[in-house]
């Protein structure tokens, strides 16, 4: 997740309009094409072999893997649904346990884990979010630097002794994370989007927790939570490296026979609708950080294909998207501009993110509205359509390059019970998609009317917007082959 | 767009060779060519997956800017998006977005790259459109007037906007009293306000010749095939003579300097830097390397010292971390940084004083094997995972070769770490954690009236 989240921030900062100005247009005359692309062939690029391998433990954790000998290392990606929509009425609770894993085991305190694992090399990380809570494991894969590093890593996750000192220094290190929230505009705006699309339901549950409920968070709260979250019914088990099948199934078999026994935690509720509205967070920055947002979809919705796609057109994609060009390359109003579908395991939110220069908050919200009131009515144009799924194609060798990709691909696939196939079908779907299908999609799904909109920033006179620059022409000279 | 921020671990990822590692984890196949024109190429192969990674570097960055126009490089980065002689703005994008590739830029203090990860297939374009800018770029007035308000609306957002960001920015400016490393990297907002096209078209013709920059390429490609390509689209332009760019020297021991800031932070934190010589800037490499070491052992990790003694063991602060960039064109900076532990009342003074005495230690005491060997046990498996991605092979080749060093270094530098003792330790710990070369900072929250203003 982490790594997808930095793939796409990384392209958002990257990317840049189409919009080429009047001027411009009047000396140019239609560029010559490429070499490089005349020469390309048509056809879609191949992508690294995956053998998925599949199986459950004795104890019913799924396990995914996939061999890969290159280099002597491997991944071990364990994830728990246990994030903090599991939280109940104790917003933190799933964020400290989680915290807590490393920090103390029967014979070793969080200095002598840290000191062994260093020592060996290896990479031990955890994280909790709102759907699952992740512990993961990178090591060299010979033996001597293999067994040891496995053999504290099991006891890590599965006989943490939550030592008091230590739930009480995170819990100060959590609340002085709070307290840094309070600086941070972008954070204090989500904070309120959450709780106003969530109402009851627990993704509103603040997943760093609160100031009046880490306080209250002890020690048997924690092992309870424990005892059910980081069972091996609710586990996924992603292995991905220098492992043989029978080395990887030792592996899963002796991680999952340790761990609590338990089945897989019951289905979240279903959301309620949201009531739409405004909601204004006062806070002197220079800039006004503004989200929209409605339901969108689970991980399993049929429509994930056609909304994909019709979220890259609108905003998804970065640069050439119609939110980026119309807000920040024809007018120059953010840095960035970025919509998104969050597929969870209960409907997670579809929004839409935007900074702007405070002066300018009114302006923008309104253009951004109509923009997308203009995409919902009428859908994408075919160019745009045969563009994007060009790109989707293009792009799909990049999805599984390195051992690190390849371990966060199928443990998805794993904690959202997809097929296999999943990526080949996913490709195999985008392509076959028509504007009328994503158009519909679009529409069954979402609304002009519905958005919850936070702004977060100072309350300061308004001023118009500038004038944009004008439409770039809509030929498409360079001929990028169809695959 | 992106101000490179290294972590704090990067510096030991060049610490050992590869050939240490033994037959399993034996070094791709790296070549080396350079074009008529001065072009620098440099081709690693991977063959696990068939993508590749394009990166060209530039030498020149934020500290080559004058008093003045600061925030120039990066305003050129953002430029170089919007059109050359044979594409529009934005173009460029378009077509590699099409393709399916992940593109990107990044402006640092010592260079500015723009890279390309894509199928295999797909790399001619990547450097058909790359030679292109480098060729001719066009830098329409009216794309420039909107495109500074896009790179004002960045520094509100990443600078002006988040108080801790602010604060390092001001208190750069007196950890190098002397050098251009003191300019940020966006800018400040009064030079970007009286930034003129003409700047930019200046910049752009003095510093991006094919001479002066690197291109790196990692991936699923022969050196063959790079070199047909490369012909083909970079060897047609022309050499051109670029300044001499003088390497950013400071005062070695400019004089104990304080600061404080207030800004709009919840949490006070202290900042702490001691200039010092990098990698390219001494002869003294042996000590360079002992800096190193001082990083690992105060922060490589959750077992090192600041997390063990100052977070966990006295609960002083809620974080602290250390940090040495010895990969500059110039000199550099050790720094610290660490935030009170406010819950347990802990005060920056009595932080300050429980930093001083983990730098203390290291002068008196020399530090022990066992820490030594759990230093070297992770930079060993570091230079193994880093193999795992293309951008990272390419990142540490590419940034190695435009401050002014050989990639070759990675393979030459095992000897020389492995040379460094506990007493050098020690001993470049007695040398450069000195009231003369420390700047201290002390960000405090505005108070509470001022902050209704």
């Amino acid at each position: 997740m982490t790594s997808k989240n930095f793939l796409l921030t990384s392209l958002f900062c990257a990317l840049w309009g189409i919009g080429i100005s009047g001027s411009v247009l009047a000396e140019s005359q239609t560029p010559p094409a490429l070499e490089s692309l005349r020469n390309l062939n048509a056809e879609a690029p191949t992508r690294r072999a995956l053998n998925i391998q599949r199986w459950q433990t004795a104890e019913g954790a799924r396990v995914l893997f996939v061999e890969a000998h290159e280099l002597p290392m491997f991944d071990l990606r364990l994830t728990f649904a246990a994030g903090s929509s599991r939280d109940g009425t104790l917003p933190g609770l799933a964020l400290m346990t989680n915290a807590l894993l490393n920090e103390g085991v029967a014979d070793k305190d969080a200095t002598a884990i840290a000191q062994t694992f260093e020592g060996l090399g290896a990479q031990f990380s955890n994280g909790a979010y709102r759907d699952m809570a992740l512990v993961s494991l990178r090591s060299l894969s010979a033996t001597e630097q293999r067994e040891p590093a496995l053999a504290l890593f099991q006891q890590v996750v599965s006989q943490p002794s939550f030592p008091a000192d230590a739930l009480e220094r995170i819990r100060n290190q959590l609340l002085a994370g709070l307290e840094q929230q309070k600086q941070n505009p972008a954070k204090l705006a989500s904070l309120e989007l959450f709780s106003r699309l969530y109402g009851q339901h627990p993704y509103s549950i603040p997943t760093e927790g609160t100031f009046e409920s880490l306080p209250r968070i002890d020690e048997a709260q924690v092992r309870q939570f424990h005892q059910q979250g980081y069972a091996a019914g609710n586990l996924v088990i992603a292995l991905v490296g220098d492992l043989q099948r029978s080395e990887a199934e030792q592996i899963a078999a002796q991680l999952s026979a340790v761990l609590p026994k338990g089945p897989a935690l019951p289905a979240l509720p279903e959301p309620q609708a949201p009531v739409a509205g405004r909601y204004q967070v006062e806070y002197p920055s220079q800039q006004t950080h503004v989200l929209m947002a409605q339901l969108g979809i689970r991980r399993t919705d049929p429509d994930y294909a056609a909304l994909y796609l019709g979220n890259q057109i609108l905003g998804g994609g970065g640069f050439g998207t119609r939110l980026m060009e119309e807000v920040r390359e024809k007018r120059g109003l953010t840095y960035g501009i970025y919509s998104r579908f969050s597929p969870m395991d209960a409907p997670g939110p579809f929004s839409i993110s935007v900074q702007t220069r405070a002066e300018q908050t009114e302006g923008t919200l309104a253009l951004i509205q109509k923009l997308v009131q203009d995409y919902l009515a009428e859908g994408p144009t075919q160019e745009e359509l045969d563009r994007n799924q060009r790109e989707i194609t293009g792009s799909f060798p990049l999805s599984t390059a390195s051992n690190a990709d390849i371990a966060g691909q199928i443990s998805n696939i794993g904690f959202y019970n997809l097929p296999s196939s999943f990526l080949e079908d996913f490709t195999r779907q985008i392509q076959q998609l028509t504007v009328q299908q994503v158009k519909e999609a679009m529409q069954r799904h979402l609304s002009p009317e519905q958005f919850v909109i936070v702004t977060a920033g100072p309350k300061v006179a308004q001023q118009p917007l500038p004038e944009p620059s004008a439409d770039a022409p809509k030929a498409e000279p360079l001929g990028v082959p169809e695959h | 767009m992106i101000s490179v921020i290294r972590p704090i671990t990067y510096a030991l990822l060049m610490v050992f060779s590869l050939s240490a590692l033994g037959d399993g984890a034996s070094s791709q196949a790296t070549h080396e060519f350079t074009l008529d024109n001065g072009l620098k190429v440099i081709v690693r192969e991977d063959h696990r997956a068939p993508v590749v990674v394009s990166q060209l570097w530039y030498r020149v960055g934020s500290s080559f800017e004058t008093s003045g126009r600061t925030g120039l490089s990066h305003l050129l980065e953002h430029m170089m998006f919007k059109g050359s002689a044979r594409l529009g703005p934005g173009e460029a994008s378009r077509i590699l977005r099409e393709l399916g590739a992940e593109e990107n830029a990044f402006t640092s203090d010592d260079y500015t790259a723009y890279y390309q990860v894509l199928a295999r297939d797909r790399l001619a374009v990547a450097l058909e459109l790359e030679a292109d800018r480098m060729a001719s770029l066009r830098l329409p007035t009216e794309e420039f007037v909107r495109e500074l308000e896009v790179v004002k609306e960045e520094r509100r957002l990443r600078t002006d906007d988040r108080p801790n960001v602010l604060a390092f920015e001001r208190f750069k400016t007196l950890a190098y009293p002397a050098s251009g490393y003191r300019n940020p990297t966006i800018g400040w907002m009064h030079d970007l306000d009286r930034m003129q096209v003409e700047d930019v078209q200046d910049w752009y013709q003095r510093w991006y010749a094919p001479n002066n920059a690197t291109l790196v390429i990692v991936g699923d490609v022969t050196v063959d095939e790079v070199r047909t390509l490369t012909q083909r689209y970079f060897a047609p332009i022309p050499r051109r003579a670029t300044p001499e760019a003088r390497r950013p020297l400071e005062l070695a021991e400019p004089g104990e300097r304080r600061l404080t800031l207030e800004v709009r932070t919840q949490l006070p934190s202290l900042l702490m830097a001691f200039n010092t010589p990098s990698l390219t800037s001494t002869e003294n490499t042996r000590a360079v390397h002992a800096l190193r070491l001082l990083s690992a052992l105060l922060d490589g990790g959750y077992s090192a010292r600041l997390a063990t003694r100052l977070e966990r063991g006295e609960e002083l602060v809620a974080s602290a971390n250390a940090g040495y960039d010895a990969d500059t064109r110039g000199d550099s900076l050790f720094i610290l940084t660490a935030t009170p532990n406010v819950q347990k009342q802990r005060t920056l003074e009595e932080v300050e004083a429980g930093i001083w005495r983990e730098l203390e230690a290291l002068k008196t005491t020399p530090p022990s094997p066992e820490e030594l060997a759990r230093v070297r046990a992770q930079v060993i498996a570091e230079l193994v995972y880093e193999r795992d991605s293309i951008t990272q092979q390419a990142s540490v080749i590419g940034q190695l070769e435009s401050i002014g060093l050989s990639w070759r270094l990675m393979d030459e530098e095992l000897a020389a770490i492995s040379a460094v003792t506990p007493e050098d330790i020690q001993q470049a710990a007695r040398t450069y954690f000195t009231r003369s070369r420390l700047t201290t900072a002390h960000v405090l929250p505005l108070e509470k009236a001022a902050h209704d203003q």
